[in-house]
């Protein structure tokens, strides 16, 4: 028993005030007059019985009515073991259903356990049944029936989530605000160690939670996966086209594994690996021979290990023809189109064909059929040309401008339209070049900005970048690469050049994958790899995509989203492994391979003694769950306030009624 | 029917105490006409045997031409009265527990008394309004316009200080020169000794001396149903009571007092009665026209 807000007993002094009304007031009554006292005697008697309280019963209603306010307004409770709360508590079995069950027999042991802990369970406790994956998930509401609960065991299947122990915490806490009844969880798990959360603290279970546990693997299991595909997502030239898959062992000894690259569930090309003992080994295809438009390709390893369905790893790849791109320079500027061609030729597949011409062919040449134009250095730009440019960048087109030396003389960028305030040549100044300031590494071509290090700008144009989105900057913040939007295209802007005169840039190593990641950034066929991962979200559409309808279809072949969800979702979480084809907003066809968090594969077990420590002490699971059935010594603390408030409302009653039967007869009374 | 018109809590709510006294004296009257035993006025009494010494006017000549046998004829109210009111205008007559205070109820008493006397019966009637001195005095006589200052009298007459029978009765022997009927009404809250002793010289004056004590009837049977402070009226002291003591020694020593007041009001010749002011108002009526009978 114990008062939430003890000051407010200070409140009893309001016990005077009935007192007072009974006692001393009552004292103080206005006299009668009468005719004469001649007949009367003043005795003592008479004053100490008029002193004596009167309504006795109206005076006790009074002062408990006050002494109950008072109360209330404290606030009492009183702690109540959990087990006493309601006499039954909740029977929570969650089965872990992560993709690691899928291991041996893991998950008809944890459903066989399950169901023999539903059985034994007493009569009257309502019983959940859960499963655990990247979420917990209820499969029944808290229920007394037992059927509907062993066929919510019966029916459950093995995911392909990670599992994480920190959200079963989290879930469990929430859920036991809510419960009014203390919770009995009963957890049937493989207790991989990799499920834990990065803090300890994060498994923490509320006081009135006794958490039993139920290993379904009682040690590790070696178990050899296909841990990572490096596979491109776009396909040009199936003779160059490389793909490298890592395998791993946990647990294992060394050993020779077969692996093998299936395409559209061909075997493709075979190679063995020696993967060392707990270790890893990389192996790698030369070629990846696949029609054209998307293929499923998978890699697949023998492991011979009781875990099978992690010895394939998914991807997609689309194959299409390379893409014409054109290089606008001055006849006289041999340097930069030779970098830049060797750059994009140097590519591991040759994603574009470059034309180069002046700028005099380039008026009288059809823009469109370029997935991009590059304009280098050019001294002047004819205005039918910057017309045409303008109009293939509005219909969606996209032009690179790289601005060298000539340009020290215009007054403004051409297409992008930017005025150019000043030209910095650094070479005449005392640092004589700079180095790359910050950037954007959203920007997909500026992944690798930090091995720019090197690279030394002897000279660069200023421009108002205006609304314009600057994504990297040389050391003084002079703007060194803008993206400008314009209408359905895009300008990109690098304020210096593509030759090695007004910068070393094109010596470098990094200018190769920054050319080539620029061309695929702005021909829009960039396309990220294949393979996805599951509980990974897809983007279907941009912000300008909206009430655009996307179409969805999973592993098994049907369409998970609603008419709904499909024009307004605007993301589509990867739930289960297997191929997905996706009909995005933009019109684009996609098909990605999801996998499993290899995560998973490592089928290592939390140790005993960190499982007692979340059990909360260090005695083992049956011997906690024992003491725990015995007597739930957890208390809570319970509020006695609405109980104080309908006795308060019952006294008030009762006053009023006494009073009114009490205090007008008085009026009344006549002499 | 008319003997509602007596009720003393309907007379409070007519104007005028003329009204009132017309109201009462009319419906005692009309209720006397059933009565054998009442008549007044010049009404044939009775006749009775000559005896020597009668005077011979009043011998009947018809009946002693018919018969040769002397007879003297009686008449009822034959001989005119003098009615004095003396009302105690004390502040205990402020009392009530009703709607009628002991003052409204001597006032309709007295009223009715002085119609019944002025109307019916032309007498003369005077009005001494006392507290513990006189406050006013109306002398009493037949002449017009009478009947209305005593009544005017009456209504002027509000309760205030306290009582003192001594010194009016001192007052009014000095006007006292014919013989008639004194009337007392007050409460009379003082000992019956002194009451008798100060009232009694009236009497040997061959008045008839009628004491009409008024109270209320919850002065007589008090309820307090709780210990209470009581105020006297007229000293304003004040004393503390419990319902026990009403109940037991108050009612002894009130019943004492009347007791006492009525022997000693008996035994001094006088006549004394208990008017409560719930009671209709013929009890006092009744009595005056007695008396007067027994003058003739």
């Amino acid at each position: 028993m114990g008062l939430f807000a003890p000051w407010f007993l200070a409140g009893l002094a309001a016990l005077a005030v009935p007192f007072y009304v009974h006692l001393l007031r009552r004292h103080t009554t206005n006299p009668r007059p009468f005719s004469s006292l001649m007949f009367f005697e003043r005795r003592t008697q008479s004053s100490i019985k008029h002193r004596r309280l009167r309504y006795l019963l109206l005076l006790s209603l009074r002062a408990l009515l006050f002494a109950l306010l008072v109360l209330a307004f404290a606030n009492p409770f009183i702690n109540r073991t959990a087990a006493n709360m309601s006499g039954e508590k909740l029977l929570l079995l969650v089965i872990d259903d992560s993709f690691s069950m899928r291991a041996g027999t893991r998950l008809a042991d944890a459903r066989r356990e399950a169901l023999a802990v539903l059985d034994s369970r007493p009569a009257g406790n309502r019983s959940q049944i859960m499963a655990l994956g990247s979420q917990l998930q209820a499969l029944t509401q808290p229920s007394l029936d037992g059927g509907a609960l062993r066929a919510a065991i019966d029916s459950l299947q093995p995911g392909d989530s990670r599992a994480n122990y920190g959200e079963l915490s989290r879930a469990v806490r929430s859920l036991s605000g809510a419960v009014p009844t203390p919770i009995e969880l009963h957890f049937f798990s493989d207790t991989q160690k990799s499920a834990m959360p990065a803090s300890f603290s994060e498994l923490a279970l509320p006081g009135n939670v006794s958490l039993v546990l139920h290993p379904v693997a009682k040690d590790s299991t070696r178990n050899w996966t296909v841990e990572s595909v490096n596979a491109p997502g776009q396909v040009w030239d199936p003779k160059k086209t490389r793909v490298q898959a890592v395998v791993a062992g946990f647990g294992t000894p060394a050993a020779t594994r077969t692996v093998s690259l299936m395409v559209n569930g061909k075997t493709a090309a075979t190679k063995t690996v020696d993967v060392p003992a707990n270790g890893r080994a990389t192996v790698e295809f030369q070629s990846l021979d696949v029609p054209y438009g998307f293929t499923r390709c998978e890699v697949r390893i023998d492991s011979a290990d009781g875990f099978a369905a992690d010895d394939v790893s998914q991807f997609a790849v689309e194959r299409s023809d390379p893409r014409r791109a054109l290089f606008v320079s001055d006849a006289a500027d041999s340097r930069s189109p030779l970098y830049f061609k060797s750059a994009l030729a140097s590519a591991e597949q040759a994603a574009f064909t470059l034309d180069t011409v002046s700028a005099g062919q380039a008026s009288s040449m059809p823009l469109s059929k370029y997935a991009f134009v590059v304009l280098s250095d050019l001294i002047s730009v004819p205005a039918s040309l910057e017309t045409e440019l303008l109009r293939y960048v509005q219909a969606g087109g996209s032009v690179w401008i790289a601005e060298g030396a000539a340009a020290a003389h215009a007054a403004r960028i051409p297409v992008f339209g930017g005025n150019v305030l000043d030209s910095h040549d650094y070479a005449r100044t005392g640092d004589r070049y700079l180095n790359a300031g910050e950037s954007d590494p959203s920007f997909p071509s500026l992944e690798n900005m930090d091995r720019w290090s090197g690279v030394k700008f002897y000279f660069a144009v200023k421009v108002d970048p205006g609304d314009a989105r600057v994504v990297a900057r040389l050391a003084d913040q002079t703007p060194l690469l803008i993206e400008k939007k314009m209408g359905e295209g895009k300008v990109l802007l690098f304020t210096s050049g593509l030759d090695n005169i007004t910068n070393d840039f094109p010596l470098h190593p990094v200018f190769v994958p920054f050319v080539q990641q620029t061309a695929l950034y702005l021909s829009g066929t960039q396309r990220r790899s294949g393979s996805r991962t599951v509980d990974s979200f897809l983007e279907l559409r941009n912000s300008k995509e909206q009430s655009v309808g996307v179409e969805v279809t999973d592993p098994d072949g049907r369409r998970p989203l609603s008419l709904k969800e499909a024009t307004t979702a605007q993301t589509y979480q990867l739930t289960r492994a297997g191929f997905y084809e996706l009909k995005l907003a933009s019109g684009r066809q996609d098909v990605v391979g999801v996998n499993p968090d290899r995560r998973e594969s490592n089928l290592e077990v939390i140790p005993d003694e960190t499982l007692s420590l979340w059990r909360g002490n260090s005695g083992t699971g049956e011997q906690q769950a024992a003491a725990q059935g015995a007597t739930q010594e957890q208390t809570r603390p319970y509020s006695l306030w609405w109980y104080i408030m309908f006795l308060v409302f019952a006294a008030a009653l009762a006053e009023s009624l006494l009073a009114d039967r009490y205090l007008v007869a008085p009026q009344q009374e006549d002499l | 029917m008319l003997q509602r018109f007596l009720d003393p809590s309907v007379l409070a709510g007519i104007s005028g105490l003329d009204l009132v006294a017309k109201t009462v004296v009319d419906g005692f009257v009309a209720g006397l006409h059933r009565s054998p035993d009442f008549g007044f006025s010049q009404e044939f009494a009775e006749y009775r045997a000559y005896t020597p010494g009668d005077d011979l006017r009043h011998v009947d000549w018809n009946v002693f031409a018919r018969t040769e046998r002397a007879y003297l004829k009686r008449y009822r109210g034959e001989t005119n009265s003098i009615l004095t009111v003396l009302l105690d205008a004390s502040n205990s007559m402020k009392f009530t527990s009703h709607s009628v205070t002991k003052m409204d109820y001597a006032r309709f008493t007295a009223a009715s008394l002085f119609y019944l006397a002025i109307h019916n019966q032309r007498d003369a009637a005077g009005l001494i309004v006392f507290d513990d001195e006189i406050r006013s005095y109306i002398r009493p006589s037949t002449r017009q316009g009478q009947l209305h200052r005593l009544l005017a009298g009456l209504e002027q007459a509000e309760p205030r200080a306290r009582t003192d029978f001594a010194k009016p009765l001192d007052h009014f022997q000095q006007f006292l020169r014919r013989r008639g009927m004194v009337i007392f009404i007050s409460d009379f809250y003082d000992s019956p000794e002194h009451i008798v002793r100060t009232i009694e010289p009236l009497r040997f004056h061959g008045n008839e001396v009628v004491l009409f004590h008024v109270l209320d009837p919850k002065e007589i049977r008090p309820e307090f149903r709780e210990p209470t402070t009581l105020v006297d009226l007229e000293t304003q002291d004040r004393i503390e009571i419990t319902p026990e003591y009403v109940r037991d020694e108050y009612q002894k020593k009130f019943d004492a007092h009347v007791e006492a007041l009525r022997d000693k009001t008996k035994g001094a010749g006088m006549d004394y009665h208990l008017l409560t002011t719930d009671r209709p108002l013929d009890d006092a009526l009744r009595e005056y026209l007695s008396i007067r009978q027994g003058r003739d």
